[in-house]
């Protein structure tokens, strides 16, 4: 285990080198003239050239991908084209809100998720399996920004326990946060109802009912356990989402987070913040997925690699 | 059994739906039931406010707060608490002396003399005096500092300072629309002091010569400003601070002056301007824009090369039901190729809202059975309900149009960055433009003079008319108002008459305050003021 | 096809059982019958199929053709579901935009789970090099933003309809991918698998006939509840030029469109809303019973 570990972390720096690579060619392909888009919308031909050479634009694209890359070796990433501050500022200003916004969604929906999956599989096609699937499709299928709004009507207008947005203190976060976190918690709901009910049909389970184990000894013990794998893998999965940053739940809440520097950038074509956005992006999703498949590891002890 | 089992989802999910349409049934109820005590936004009791500190929630984020290096007209209208220019303009677009108490121009629009107001000093303490304003044009005017003004100003031969309170600036070529480049927030004045310390950076630190100080800039969030002590202008300023917030959503915004977390919010999005007029103490201001809207046509197309097609579609586009559908009818018309704020405005007669007339003209033109084209624009919903708007009046005059809207840097790329005028795809574009420095030349020269069709400057429409491109460029050969608006006039006439755009109308700015706040206000151009920002309870 | 697989890999559970002699289909749909609410979803899936079919047919008014007399009216007798921005009658055009939302929710979702499913399956079953490669070619793609790809995909490809439901496909791809693979690697350790390998059984067949249908109860949750996703997506691809061009009445853009009158006018977003939700449930319930009747271990 500790040598796959060390052996998957040592293969991120390749893996990270081929995305700089494909990103950089990503983005320099999408169509847009960030010279043009960042002199702005009556910017005259002369400015436009002035911003062409001040980002570094006229030169060859090789010339500018070893430009980018040298910068990259020696911890550069670069300036925001649109903003002239250094692309880390911009990014480190925005990181923190994200990740703790993600933290709380997580946090919501892992337990709301989990109960709701737990109760459902153990009822079912009782009612309440019906009320947590009715619950968790209205979690997937409820657009991020119907929601979002209508919570601010009812909480923040109408009864005006929490702000509107921002994230000046802690109660800035609930309402984002569930938000976010409703969509997570019914994909973590689902994944677990479906999971368990195929482990609870094993043959281990009914002989554990069969030698008169509690019922709730039985499902929260051995069952969930062994039920987790689909779950922690889509349950990562959702974490490295969040963690870029929801554009929509961003913007309805006026969260200062990685989504709307992203829609920005990618608005602005500003290339330095966007190669930064994705290469960060990228790295967390290995990160999570390396977690994940030492998890599996855990839960699992006849899993290899 | 069965009932029972499907009766308690059922009740449950029943009662989630009517919790969380309460929320907008809620507001409904309330709405109607204010209405019915207030019909007018004046007459409702003024809100309460504790502290004299605003928070104005704009929508987009800030860029830079580099007066020279600026473009976009929310940057420029949050300096404009901090930062003032030699001229500036008033609540009506009129250009007004601020920093500068008087000037002179040559008869030929090349030498400005400009006689300075005395005994101001910057925030940092440094005097503002002729030296200070010669530094300023000098940065600015220097292309080897890439500034993204810097084609205002690169006319400038020379700034000279003649004594203290008095500079001379000295043109390469006559250019009468100079004295308006002067208003413009890019001509507004940064401490020299400041400019040496900072250097480039002189953009996250502001200093000059305004009624607030800059204090703090959260480029992830919001920027504050505080009251400046020592502001040359006698009661000015009002309130200890200023907080502009940058709030994307068009609702978060709405919801942040109804629970007055904000206290000045704009744009109000035209189409929830009446819901919330006159209602939580907040009132919504519509002012004309200096914003144009047109579709240009590109005229080196068939059909559009025919005049008699493009005024065809003029006559099939009902106006009035334009601004109706796409702005709530918060607007006026564009009765002539530039919006009435701009100077040197002159009134054209309107095309009428006549199908059968549009009908009669196309098959003169030899399109008695319409023909097909395809319409471009930005991906707004606004651009998009504009878009489909025209497709369906055209359509009643046998035209099927194809919309196609298009995320803003593919838009501005398949546009802006053609090569050539036989490359341009473009047939139709919903466009618009704002004159920034409220003069008539930067609200036609750059989109219908002969030589500005891209990549060079922004003429979609490809239109040629050596006639008008005269008249264009003898306009600005004489600082002479008279003279001016006489070439001003014609060009206006010529153009019109040959539509190559279809003439849309004026959007109206729209902003929302609470009725205890006074003084802030948006200009034509869509910037904001808020120097004299007061709170009256 | 998938259906049939599964059957096989039970005949032996079910002949084993003292009654009458059934096929695969016969004994899957006494199986599925048997659950009321997936009934209720299957039927329910049919008329949105039959919908999408004759919708232009059936339509009271015209999806397209605007009333500016009547712009944003609330529900009422003559218009069931209100009127939009443009005085369009809503229900109408949700009738209408059934079949672009259903094959567009669908087919991208099914392209994505097909190329997901498989890589999966190999990454899970063969491990090693194969899997590294194919989960780091997973990393990058989740590392790439929704909005950039399209805008990418439609760079390249230009755009249209089909090209969204391909762009749409691939931010499923990985999800996918790392799901089947988690279960593979879970079913590949258990001990009917294990005997399979160590008789020597072609590694085809395990994972064609032991392996996937392990997974498949993991797909069809995922498959169900991206369907939604799907339809939102495509509907932000229109909004970015992408995707259905205005005015075409497709649930995602109807509901997007409404964003601005969701306190004077919530119904032009409530209704859409509302088909999105229902056929998303619907398929859920039809998934969950499609799963169970396919679930040689489910008692009766």
């Amino acid at each position: 285990m500790f040598r796959f570990i060390v052996k998957r972390l040592f293969g991120i720096i390749p893996t990270l080198l081929i995305v700089s690579i494909l990103v950089f060619l990503f983005v320099h392909m999408i169509p847009g003239d960030p010279a043009r888009l960042v002199a702005g919308p009556d910017a005259s031909y002369e400015d436009v050239e002035l911003v062409r050479q001040d980002l570094g634009l006229d030169k060859p694209l090789v010339t500018q991908y070893f430009t980018y890359m040298s910068g990259l070796f020696q911890g550069d990433l670069g300036t925001s084209m649109k903003t002239k501050r250094p692309v880390f500022d911009e990014i480190a200003d925005r990181f923190m809100p994200t990740f703790w916004l993600t933290i709380w969604s997580m946090v919501w929906a892992i337990i709301f998720g989990l109960l709701i999956g737990v109760i459902s599989a153990t009822k079912r096609n009782k009612w309440q399996d019906y009320t947590g699937m009715f619950t968790a499709v209205s979690g997937i299928s409820l657009p991020s920004f119907w929601l979002g709004l209508m919570l601010i009507q009812l909480f923040s207008v109408q009864l005006g326990w929490f702000p509107t947005g921002g994230n000046d203190s802690w109660t800035s976060y609930i309402l984002p946060s569930i938000t976010l976190g409703a969509g997570v918690a019914a994909v973590i709901a689902r994944f677990t109802r479906s999971s368990l009910m195929d482990i609870l049909r094993e043959d281990y389970i009914r002989t554990g009912r069969a030698k008169g184990l509690k019922e709730n000894i039985v499902v929260w013990k051995h069952a969930l356990k062994n039920a987790m794998i689909p779950v922690v893998t889509m349950t990562g999965l959702q974490f490295g989402f969040l963690l870029g940053g929801s554009i929509v739940v961003e913007t309805v809440f006026s969260w200062p987070g990685l989504g709307r520097l992203l829609i920005d950038s990618v608005s602005y074509r500003d290339y330095p913040v966007i190669q930064a956005e994705l290469l960060l992006f990228a790295f967390e999703f290995i990160l999570i997925n390396l977690i994940v498949d030492v998890l599996y590891g855990i839960m699992n002890p006849q899993i290899r690699y | 059994m069965l009932k029972r089992k499907y009766l308690i989802p059922l009740l449950t999910s029943l009662f989630a739906v009517i919790l969380v349409l309460s929320a907008c049934s809620g507001q409904s109820n309330q709405d109607s039931k204010q209405s019915e005590e207030t019909t007018d936004a004046k007459d409702q009791p003024i809100a309460e406010k504790d502290g004299n500190s605003i928070t104005i929630a704009v929508s987009s984020n800030l860029v830079s707060m580099d007066p020279h290096d600026t473009n976009d007209t929310l940057s420029g209208a949050v300096q404009s608490t901090m930062l003032e220019g030699l001229f500036g303009f008033d609540k009506d677009m009129n250009m007004i002396p601020v920093l500068a108490e008087s000037y002179e121009a040559s008869e030929d629009a090349k030498e400005f003399i400009f006689k300075l107001r005395e005994g101001i000093k910057f925030h940092d303490g440094t005097p503002f005096n002729a030296e200070a304003v010669k530094v300023n044009i000098d940065r600015v005017s220097n292309p080897e500092n890439r500034l993204k003004r810097y084609s205002m100003f690169e006319n400038v031969e020379t700034t000279e300072v003649v004594d203290e309170y008095t500079v001379k600036v000295t043109l390469k070529e006559p250019f009468g629309a100079m004295l308006n480049n002067f208003a413009h927030p890019a001509a507004r004045m940064v401490s020299p002091k400041a400019i040496e310390e900072y250097g480039k950076d002189i953009a996250m630190h502001p200093v000059g010569t305004g009624a607030f100080k800059f204090v703090e800039w959260e480029h992830s969030d919001h920027l504050i400003v505080e009251k400046n002590t020592d502001y040359w202008q006698e009661g000015l300023p009002k309130v200890d601070r200023i907080t502009i917030k940058p709030v994307p959503e068009n609702g978060s915004r709405i919801a942040m002056l109804q629970t007055g977390e904000a206290d000045f919010i704009y744009p109000v999005p035209t189409d929830q301007a009446e819901l919330i007029n006159g209602k939580d103490g907040i009132v919504v201001e519509n002012r004309p824009s200096i914003v144009a809207r047109y579709i240009t046509m590109n005229t080196t197309k068939k059909p559009f090369d025919d005049v008699k097609v493009r005024q065809a579609i003029n006559y099939a586009i009902n106006n009035e039901a334009f601004l109706k559908v796409v702005y709530s009818g918060y607007g006026s018309d564009l009765d002539s190729i530039i919006p009435e704020g701009l100077q040197f405005y002159s009134k054209q007669t309107p095309y009428s809202y006549d199908p059968e007339k549009a009908k009669q003209l196309l098959a003169e033109a030899g399109y008695e059975n319409g023909f097909e084209t395809t319409i471009w624009g930005a991906n707004n919903s606004d651009a998009i309900k504009a878009m489909e708007f025209i497709q369906q009046q055209l359509s009643l005059v046998g035209i099927k149009v194809n919309v196609v809207p298009m995320e803003s840097g593919t838009l501005s790329d398949r546009i802006w960055s053609v090569q050539t005028a036989e490359d341009a795809d473009v047939e139709l574009y919903f466009g618009g433009w704002s004159s920034s420095t409220g003069d008539a030349d930067w609200g036609i020269r750059p989109l219908l003079a002969g030589d500005s069709i891209p990549p060079k400057s922004y003429n979609v429409a490809y239109y040629q008319n050596e006639a008008a491109d005269e008249l264009i460029y003898a306009a600005l050969q004489t600082a002479d108002p008279e003279k001016r608006a006489d070439a001003y006039a014609e060009v206006q006439k010529i153009i019109w008459e040959d539509a190559p755009w279809v003439f849309l109308g004026v959007e109206d700015t729209m902003a929302g305050m609470k009725n205890y706040l006074k003084g802030v206000y948006l200009l034509p151009d869509g910037a904001m003021n808020a120097t004299q920002a007061e709170i009256v309870q | 096809m998938e259906n049939g697989t599964v059957i096989t890999q039970s005949d032996e559970l079910i002949q084993s059982k003292p009654e009458k002699v059934k096929t695969p289909l016969s004994e899957f749909w006494r199986k599925f019958k048997k659950q009321k609410m997936a009934m209720v979803a299957a039927t329910f899936v049919l008329l949105l199929i039959i919908v999408a079919l004759i919708g232009p047919f059936i339509a009271p008014y015209s999806a397209t053709e605007p009333d500016y007399d009547n712009i944003l009216s609330p529900p009422s007798l003559e218009h069931l579901a209100g009127t939009d921005a443009f005085g369009r009658d809503i229900f109408s055009r949700i009738i209408e935009g059934t079949s672009i939302s259903l094959y567009v929710g669908l087919t991208s979702v099914f392209i994505g789970a097909v190329i997901g499913t498989v890589l999966g399956l190999l990454s899970g079953y063969y491990g090693g090099r194969l899997d590294s490669i194919i989960m780091r070619i997973c990393d990058v793609l989740f590392a790439f933003p929704g909005i950039l790809l399209a805008i990418g995909i439609i760079a390249i490809l230009g755009p249209g309809l089909e090209n969204v439901i391909i762009a749409v496909a691939v931010f499923g791809i990985p999800t996918f991918a790392r799901i089947v693979r988690s279960s593979t690697l879970s079913i590949k350790e258990s001990v009917y698998v294990e005997s399979a390998i160590s008789i020597g059984a072609p590694a085809r067949r395990i994972i064609w006939k032991h392996i996937f249908p392990g997974t498949l109860s993991s797909i069809i949750v995922y498959f169900t509840m991206r369907i939604g996703t799907s339809i939102l997506t495509a509907a932000s691809l229109s909004f970015l030029g992408l995707g259905a061009q205005p005015p075409s009445p497709e649930w995602g853009a109807m509901l997007s469109s409404g964003r601005d009158f969701l306190n004077s006018a919530p119904h032009v977003t409530f209704f859409p809303g509302l088909a999105i939700f229902l056929t998303v449930l619907a398929f859920n319930l039809l998934g969950d019973g499609l799963r169970d009747a396919l679930d040689p271990k489910m008692k009766d």
